[in-house]
Parts: C-alpha cells; structure tokens; sequence
C-alpha cells in the first residue's frame, strides 16, 4: 500500500517548527527579512499566511476524496511560492494560471477585499455550482474581482491567449479604447516545465518573441513553475533555463522557488522589467513537486523514496516558516497556531461546503454553452452603423453599388463592421495590404488604418491566441484563417480554449470572436488537399460554436451580422466557413446570367443564427425557360427536397433548374448554418415533399448530412431519403479532384431515383 | 476547553442596540467593559451608561443621542462578550457593524478596553448637539421582499436615487436592506424619489433620527477632526482575526496598527460600509459554526439572516429554513443573538 505522503509532509511541518531555534530578540516587522531585501517581515509574514492555506487547502482536498466527496486533488504543494508574484504583481494584472498556482490564487485574493479563496477553491473540489466561477464544472482558479480568467491549462493551451492578451494592451490604447489591466498593466501566464515543451506553447513564445523584435509593446510574464517532472517523466536537468535564458526575444530571470527572499527578489525585478519596457519575460521558479501528480498518482511507481524525500526535505512552506521564526518575526507557537487555525478552518470550510447543491440536470450543464436571445440578437445585427462614419468610412456606400460576388459583398459587410463597432479588429495572414488571398479584405486597412485590419504571423495558433487574448482584453477579434486546412494544428484553441471559457466560467469571461475560415472544394484549376479541404467534423463538434456556411453574399453579410451581434451580445464564439469556390461566382445556370451577384443588403438586413433558406422554383428558374406558375407552385406540393448548402446548394440549384424542365417539382432547402442545423425549417420541407435527397460536398464520414439523416431517421415517419457526399479522401490536384468530389450528374441521378421510389 | 466547541463568529452592532426594552438590562452587571466606560464618561463629566440604563423612562433624545446611544451600545456588547464560554465557543473572527466596527476593535485586542471606551465616545461626542451636532442623516429601505428574496426594481430604486440626488450615497450595504446617507435635502428627496412600502410594523422609506450621515463623504470633517484627536491611541495587531466594512481582513501575524488606525479613521467613516461583503467575507474565509450577536439588541439578525440565506450558508436557503433553524433542538441556532435567554445560553458562561 503506498504511503499517505500527506501525512509525512504535514507532520513534518510541525515537527521542524517545534524544533526550529528562535531567534534571540523579536525583529521589527518592518525590517528586511534577510539584510539588503526589500521583503519585509510583515509582507513575509503576509505571504506565510497564504501558502499555508493552500497547503491545507491540498491536505483537505485529499481529506474530501478520502471520504468520496471531493473530485480533484491535483496539488499546489511544493509550488506554492508562485505567491510572490502576486506579490509583486498589482490585483488588476490579468493572470491566466495553470492549476498548481494555488499560492497566487490565494496570496492575491488577500489583497482584494470581500474575497473568499478558500471557500471557493473547496467549492470547486466538490464540484459544486455554488462555487462562483465555473459553477461545479470544473475545479479551476478564476476569479473576476481578481482579474483571474478560469484555466484548466493541462497542456498550456492558454499561453497563446495571454499573450494575445498582453500584445492587446497597447493596440487598445491607440484604439482610445480602455479595458481589463488598464494600460500599463501586464499580463501573466504561469505553466509547468513540462509543458513549456508543448508546440502551443512554444507558439507562444514565439508570438511573444516576433512582437517584440518588431517593436511592438507584449508585456506578458511568463511565469515557469518547474518542479523537473511531467507526471512520471523527468525534464532534464537544466533544460527549462537552458532553453530560456538566451532566447533573443525574452528576457529571462530565474531563481530558486524554494527560497522566498530569492524568489520573491527575482519575481519583483521580473514584475518591475516587463511593466517598465513592456517586453516579454520568464520568470524560472526552480521548485519541487510534492504530494505526487495528484491523489491518484503513486509516486513510488517511477521515484525512489530518497528522491521524494529529498524534495519533501526542501518544503517551500516549511522553509518560509522557519526563517520567520530564526528571523525573529515570529516564534514558533504563533507559527504552528497559524497551522492549527487554518487547518480549522479550512476544515470547517470543508464541511461547509459538503452541504452545497451540486449540478442536478444536463440542461444545467450545458447552459453557458449557448445562451442566445434570438430577438436581441436581430435588434443588435440590423442596428445600422453610424451613417456619418459610414460615408466617412466608405466613400460611396456599398448599397449604392452594383450587384456583386460574394467575396465583395463579404468586404463591405466586413468594412461595415468594422464602422459600427470601433473595438473590432481584423487580422490574419495576407488580410492587409495584399487585402487577403482571394482579395475578401482588400483596401479593409486602408480604411479602417493599421491598427485594426493587419496581418498575423504564419501560425494559426498564434491567430487564434490573438483573437482569444484581445477578446478576453475588450475587444472584437474578426481573425481570419487562410485556409480550412490550416485551422487544423490549431483548433485546440478554438475547440478547448475559446469555446470553453464561457462553459467554465458560466458566461463571466467571454472571448467573443468571429473567426472567418475560406474552405471547401470545388476551385478550379487550383488546389489540391490544402486549398481545397472539406472536413468540417473538427468544428462541428466543439460545444457551443456556431458554424456558418453561406453559399452566397447577400446571405454571408447577414450571417456575419448575426454572428457578431450575438459575440457582442453573448460572447458567442462563431465561424463562418466561406467557400472559396463561390468567392467569385457570378452566374448560376451559365456564366453570364449575373444570377449570382447580388445587391449590397442594407443595414437592415440579417440572416438569424440557425435559419434555413428555401428555394423554390421561383427563385432558380431559368429566365426566359418555361413559365413558372407561381399559383401552381401555391397548390402543388413539391415532389422532392434536395437539403444542401454552399457549393453544394449552387449545383443543386442548377440540378433543380433540369428537373424543373423535365416537370417535377422541387424545392432546394439552403440550411445556410451548420450548426446549429435548422431543424424546423429541415422537417417542414420534409413533411410538404416527402422525399429529401441530402447532398453535402464535404466527407462521407463525420459531413454535414449524418446529422440531417439522423434527425429525419429518427421520425415516426421518415421521408423517403437519400444522400450523397464526397469521398473520404484528402482532395487530389487537378481534374482528379472532381473524381471524389459530387458533380451535378450524381445529383441528377440520385434525385431521378429518389423521385422514382414509391 | 472541550474539543466539541463550536466555531463562533462574533458580529459587534451598531448604536440601534440600544433600544427602549434594554433599559435596565446593565443593572446589576459585572463589567470592567462597563466600568470602564463608566469611569472615562464620569471624568469626562458625562452621566455614565449605568445611570443612563438606570433611568425610570427610556428617553429617544437622550438614550437615542449619539453621544449615548454609541457608548450604551458598546458597553453593553462588551459586557456580553465578558461572559462567552470558552468551553462552548471558540471565537474565530470578529467584526461590527458600522460603529460595532470599535466595539469589535477593543474586544479582537487592536485597541486596549480604555483605548477603545475612547474611541466610541469621541466620535459619539462628535454628535452632540452642542458639538458640531448631527451631520445630514439616514434613511433604511428595504432590497427584498417579506420573504428575503432579492427584489431587483428595489435595488434599482436605491440606485436610481443615488445616482440622480445630490449628496446621496450608500451608507451602509445591510443584507436585505439599503442604509442610505446624505444631506436632509437629499434624504428629503430620496423620500420622495423612493416608493413607499409596509413592512410589518414599518413604512420605508425609514428615516433613522438622530443619526449622521456615517460612511459618506459628508462626514470627511468628522474624519479628519477624529484623526487629530485620537492620534493618542495605542493601536495594536488584534489577537483575534477581524474583517473589517470592505471584507478585508486583519490578522494577528500580518496587521500593520497604522494602517488599521488609518482605516478605521479614514475610509470606515467616509466610505460606504458593506456589512454584506463583511459578513460573506467573515463565513468563507472563517467558516463559523454559529454567528455570536452580543448586546441589548437583535435588530441586526434579520440582516444576518438575509446574508447567510443568500449564501445558502449551512444550507440554509429561505428565510423560512433559517427561521426553523433557530429553534433546532439538534443543531442549535445559527444566530446566537445574547439578549435571548436562550441563545445566550448557548455561547456564554450560565449566570
């Protein structure tokens, strides 16, 4: 049976105080607690106090699982001189923390009153939704008042964000825009040495690092708590300073975390450097990692007992402690009755919140995922920007214009956001002068000048940890991906960061943001896999995310509004995913017809979040082809539905067109919206034809239309169905991509069967 | 001391203690708190709290007087607190409210038994009417309904009125109720502005007589007169934790006197004081089995009440549950208000 090293540590503790020497006259409080430091006894005193609650808030932690009333016991012990930063640090500095930063957590919340750490910490190991920030879904560190974003930082998937965060303070500022921090704050990350060798957080550095060599402000401070494992793995020795400090884009200082004068020296002059210069900084804690991975973690597997003694030898809390006592700043009795008081107490705290209701239904869970009011949604998508800007903005309004393609409408919709809302900001790679790959955001930065339309570095991570950091910092981030086959390295940040934060924090810290993403197939003459891919599933599956897909302009416009209004509204997290192929489409039925441009919609006009758009003879006929009645239309049920969207509604529109002619009558059902899918406007096409023929271009497994088929599967009474897809393949170069990809023929052949079932 | 003690929070009130059914309970009372006021009020030529207890009729302008009603309300809680039981309570944490914040300063040790009777009687002295006299007022109007639930129209009411009258402000955050403070223009305003409402025996908007406008800048001379005519007090590190009128806390390690000097002076007197954030502040960081209500009154439990419901603190999510509560034979009350009998018994020494 393994040994309760909790019990070791603590007793330990006690032991060493009881036998630590005093000192032979009480010191000042105000006096250095060592000669030359600017630590003071009181302040060292102060810090005491912090670290040794949370070095009972990791005993009781283990106390609740013990008794099968706690869910987390991943542990600050050994780390808990992290408070030093917050220390040094002011309470407005936003500071996104991994989960062994429990002393910072603490140490800052005695420097705001009305806080209650302890409390909330316990709350959030017995996963009740009385805790005040994740509400019971997780146990994380996170606290409005203290400027704390909830992290669950496993794999350092929030260091992208706070640098995003830290690159925001200046741009907001020459936005004249205020926000979170303020504009000399700094912004802190704290993770492991472990996952300072995660590819996301190497991106970090990098973005951090390529700002500053460029001269642009990025005040974040790194903050590196290395206890030299990952779980059971060893980082070797000397890697985390080796790799750090000469990094030609980050300023390092490193120190002994077990030491408080020695840290907290160093975290000032850190704290103090990266305020004053505004440049991106490390700040080493060398310390240990006691108690294991967490309560389930059998440490004796993989070290010895020498080396968990050892580190247990060099407790961080014990250390603190006793030099307060041989400094004479304290005797031991005061000491260990701060060590019986707050075990009290935190045991008390720890009955206390056995009592709590706790999450009871999965509509409670779920309910930060989405909470969209769809009429305040419309009222804020048609409020027209401010017409004097507009015509400032813009010269000649866009509405003034001739019809347009898509991929101009999606400009002047993008420009038009841009005047309404003075805190929007676009980025992405090519988006500025080059005005994007397909032109989508050209003359946008001349416009709306460089501090809101620029390009990003060639990383999609960085992309995104930009958009989340200058959300999370005020701003509304319209962050632009090159291609759908890039988002992939970084969805993580999409699918673990920003479409979380609001679930764990129940819509107290939001990154509102539209992410706009060109993708699928069907360019000609150019492409292959990476300019052409149609796998969606990665964004389909994110909780909460709202996925785009107009096929159209006037379409993309209102969808961009809707989607931006509820990220302003909501916090909502949205996509929008713009096929390439239609970017300059103009004709429908032949090149020429000019069926595919369309006027510039009006302020006025917005397309609600998850409405579908039918088309019906009327609105696809040939002009000039037979008539079409539109009383027949009015009486006669259509015999078949085809349910599509993007290049996919295109064809299917040219297929209807045929079949038209060929006299049936069908309706094409644009769900425009991914997801969520429209399913009432999906079930009443079903009821009037009674056939649907599904054609979604993307894959055959994990598309868009195993969701359609599933919801009408599971009627009492299913429409006849039928659905074709594109290949499971990655997209081959030339004409051999239209060999996996749908071509109207296979509509026509799969709608004539369809209509042939009885 | 036995080991089943329980975890006792100690809420020192304000001067509305005091009230016409207290009179007589000093007599007989063996005090060095009471002695103490007594002999400072004696050489300050003031009728000391005994006598004042002492007398045949409860008098509003008198008993209710600032310069009185501060120092009966002090002593008498202080009195109570003498008589805690050791072997039933460990008290935890500390705190008062408003003027309760002295009180709770002498009895956590910031301040010595002398040091604090002088406290509460200079700044009541301040409202004597010979003195400077009563500084604008306060009113009390209610933020929940009968049944403690938050009701946001009247919150929006209070908010209303104090962002569009001149010299109104929040006084003091109590639980389920706002104590506004301000000029008498500007109470008279909030009187019109508020809209009436019954509670019980009460109309609100309730003007509160003879009270000074406490906790707003209006009382920024009476701060700074204090800070010059106390600088002779000998302020301390409390033995006991206190969280103070902003839910911050002062701990016997780590609190700086100065700066506790200075608060207390300073913001505890021109600020708003949340009694809320104290008390919410007090039960998560101290987790009391029991909140202890020393003094001649129990006015303040209604306001204790609403705090622990809003919290669902022990569970309890109604003022129904609480009021249940307070009669378990089982668990004991949550509130140990000492003027009951009954409740008294459980935190203090048997008579």
């Amino acid at each position: 049976m393994a040994v309760n090293r909790a019990s070791i540590v603590d007793q330990n503790f006690q032991d060493a105080i009881a036998a630590t020497p005093e000192a032979a006259a009480p010191a000042h409080p105000e006096a250095p607690l060592r000669p030359g430091s600017g630590l003071t006894g009181r302040r060292a005193l102060a810090i005491l106090e912090s670290v040794v609650a949370t070095r009972h808030l990791d005993l009781e932690a283990r106390e609740l699982k013990a008794r099968n009333e706690g869910f987390y016991t991943i542990a600050s012990a050994g780390h808990e001189l992290n408070a030093v930063v917050a220390d040094c640090s002011r309470p407005t500095d936003p500071a996104f923390l991994h989960y062994r930063s429990g002393g910072f957590f603490v140490h800052r919340a005695s420097q705001v009153p009305g806080s209650t750490p302890l409390l909330d910490v316990l709350l959030g190991t017995v996963a009740s939704s009385d805790e005040p920030m994740a509400g019971g879904r997780h146990k994380v560190f996170g606290s409005l008042a203290l400027a704390v974003p909830p992290q669950t930082s496993t794999i350092a998937s929030h260091l992208p964000k706070a640098v995003g965060a830290a690159f925001t303070i200046a741009r907001r500022k020459r936005l004249g825009l205020t926000g979170p921090g303020g504009d000399d704050g700094i912004v802190i990350c704290s993770f492991g040495d472990a996952s300072s060798n995660h590819s996301t957080a190497c991106g970090a550095f990098n973005l951090a690092a390529l700002a500053d060599h460029q001269n642009l402000p990025c005040p974040v401070l790194f903050v590196c708590e290395d206890n030299g494992l990952g779980i059971s793995v060893r980082t070797p020795q000397g890697w985390v300073e080796s790799r750090f400090r000469n990094d030609p884009g980050i300023k390092y200082f490193g120190c002994d975390g077990l030491d408080l004068v020695d840290a907290w020296e160093t975290a000032r002059a850190a704290v103090a450097y990266v305020r004053s210069t505004r440049r991106p900084t490390l700040l080493h804690l060398r310390l240990v990692r006691l108690l294991g991975h967490a309560g389930s973690d059998v440490e004796q597997l993989y070290r010895s007992s020498g080396e968990i003694e050892t580190d247990e030898a060099q407790d961080p809390v014990l250390a603190t402690a006793r030099a307060l006592i041989t400094g004479g700043f304290a005797s031991r009795q005061q000491v260990l009755e701060l060590y019986r008081e707050t075990r009290a107490r935190v045991a008390a705290l720890g009955r206390e919140v056995v009592t709590r209701p706790r999450i009871e239904s999965a509509e409670e869970v779920m309910a930060p995922l989405a909470p969209r009011d769809p009429d305040a949604i419309a009222a804020e998508a048609t409020r027209p920007p401010e017409a004097e800007a507009r015509a400032a903005f813009w010269g000649r309004l866009p509405e003034e214009e001739r019809p347009r393609h898509m991929a101009m409408l999606i400009n002047r919709g993008l420009g038009d956001l841009l005047v309404k809302y003075p805190e929007a900001i676009l980025f992405g790679e090519d988006v500025a002068r080059k005005g994007g790959v397909y032109h989508v955001t050209a003359d946008l930065q001349k416009r709306a000048g460089v501090g809101r339309v620029f390009n990003s570095p060639l990383d999609e991570t960085s992309i995104l940890g930009m958009a989340l950091g200058s959300a999370q910092m005020g701003l509304l981030p319209l962050p632009e991906i090159q291609y759908l086959a890039y988002l992939h390295n970084a969805v993580d940040q999409l699918r673990g960061e920003a479409g979380s934060q609001s679930f764990f924090s129940q819509g107290q810290v939001r990154n509102p943001m539209v992410v706009r993403i060109a993708g699928l197939a069907y360019q000609k003459g150019f492409g292959g896999h990476f300019h052409n891919d149609n796998g969606v599933a990665a964004l389909l599956e994110i909780p909460g995310l709202v996925v785009a897909c107009p096929s159209n302009g006037p379409d993309a416009v209102g969808m961009m509004r809707s989607l931006v209004a509820a990220a302003r509204l909501h916090g909502q997290v949205g996509v929008v995913l713009e096929p390439i192929a239609l970017y300059m489409t103009k004709g429908l039925h032949d090149d020429d017809d000019g069926r595919w441009l369309f006027d510039y919609p009006g302020p006025e006009h917005h397309v609600p979040i998850g409405s579908a758009r039918l088309w019906t003879a009327q609105d696809y006929a040939v002009e000039g082809g037979p008539a079409v009645d539109p009383e027949a239309l009015l009486d006669a049920a259509p015999e078949l539905t085809i349910v599509s969207f993007a290049n996919g509604l295109w064809m299917s529109l040219r297929v209807a067109e045929q079949l038209r002619r060929q006299g049936r009558t069908v309706e094409v059902l644009d769900i425009r919206w991914l997801k969520p899918l429209p399913e009432a406007a999906l079930l009443a096409a079903a009821g009037r034809s009674g056939r649907v023929l599904v054609v979604d271009e993307c894959r055959r497994n994990s598309g868009v239309a195993d969701a359609i088929l599933a919801l009408y599967a599971e009627l009492d009474t299913p429409p006849r169905l039928s659905r074709i897809t594109g290949y499971d393949t990655y997209i081959p170069l030339g004409d051999a991509a239209n060999l996996v990809l749908i071509q109207e023929d296979d509509i026509l052949d799969a709608a004539e069967r369809l209509l042939e079932v009885e | 001391m036995s080991p089943s003690r329980r975890r006792a929070l100690v809420l020192c009130p304000g001067r509305g203690s005091y009230a016409r059914d207290s009179l007589g309970s000093l007599q007989g009372v063996d005090s060095p708190a009471l002695d103490t006021f007594d002999a400072l009020r004696r050489s300050l030529g003031r009728p000391t709290v005994r006598e004042l207890d002492a007398a045949e009729s409860f008098r509003g302008s008198l008993h209710a007087a600032g310069e009185h009603a501060s120092s009966l309300t002090a002593a008498a809680s202080l009195a109570d607190l003498e008589a805690l039981d050791p072997d039933k309570i460990e008290v935890v944490a500390v705190c008062g409210n408003s003027m309760g914040w002295y009180t709770a300063l002498a009895f956590a040790g910031a301040l010595s038994l002398e040091d604090g009777a002088r406290l509460v009687e200079t700044m009541g002295s301040y409202q004597a009417r010979e003195e400077h006299g009563v500084v604008g007022g306060q009113l009390v109007y209610p933020l929940v309904d009968g049944r403690w639930r938050p009701d946001p129209a009247l919150l929006g009411a209070v908010g209303a009125a104090v962002a569009a009258i001149p010299d109104l402000y929040w006084s003091i955050r109590l639980g389920g109720q706002a104590v506004l403070g301000g000029s008498t223009e500007a109470l008279a305003a909030a009187q019109e502005a508020l809209p009436a409402l019954e509670r019980g025996a009460h109309r609100y908007p309730l003007r509160l007589p003879l009270h000074s406008a406490f906790h707003t800048p209006l009382l920024a001379p009476t701060a700074a007169r204090a800070g010059r005519e106390l600088a002779g007090l000998g302020w301390r590190a409390p033995r006991l934790p206190l969280v103070d009128g902003r839910g911050a806390e002062w701990r016997p390690l780590t609190a700086d006197p100065a700066a506790l000097r200075d608060y207390t002076l300073g913001h505890q007197v021109t600020e708003p004081f949340d009694f809320t954030a104290m008390l919410r502040t007090a039960l998560g960081a101290y987790a009391p089995d029991l909140v202890v209500l020393p003094g001649p009154g129990s006015s303040l439990g209604g306001a204790v009440g609403q705090v622990l419901v809003e919290l669902g603190w022990q569970g309890l999510r109604s003022k129904d549950a609480f009021v249940r509560r307070q009669t378990d034979p089982e668990r004991g009350p949550v509130l140990a208000a000492m003027r009951w009998p009954d409740q008294r018994g459980v935190v203090a020494r048997s008579a």
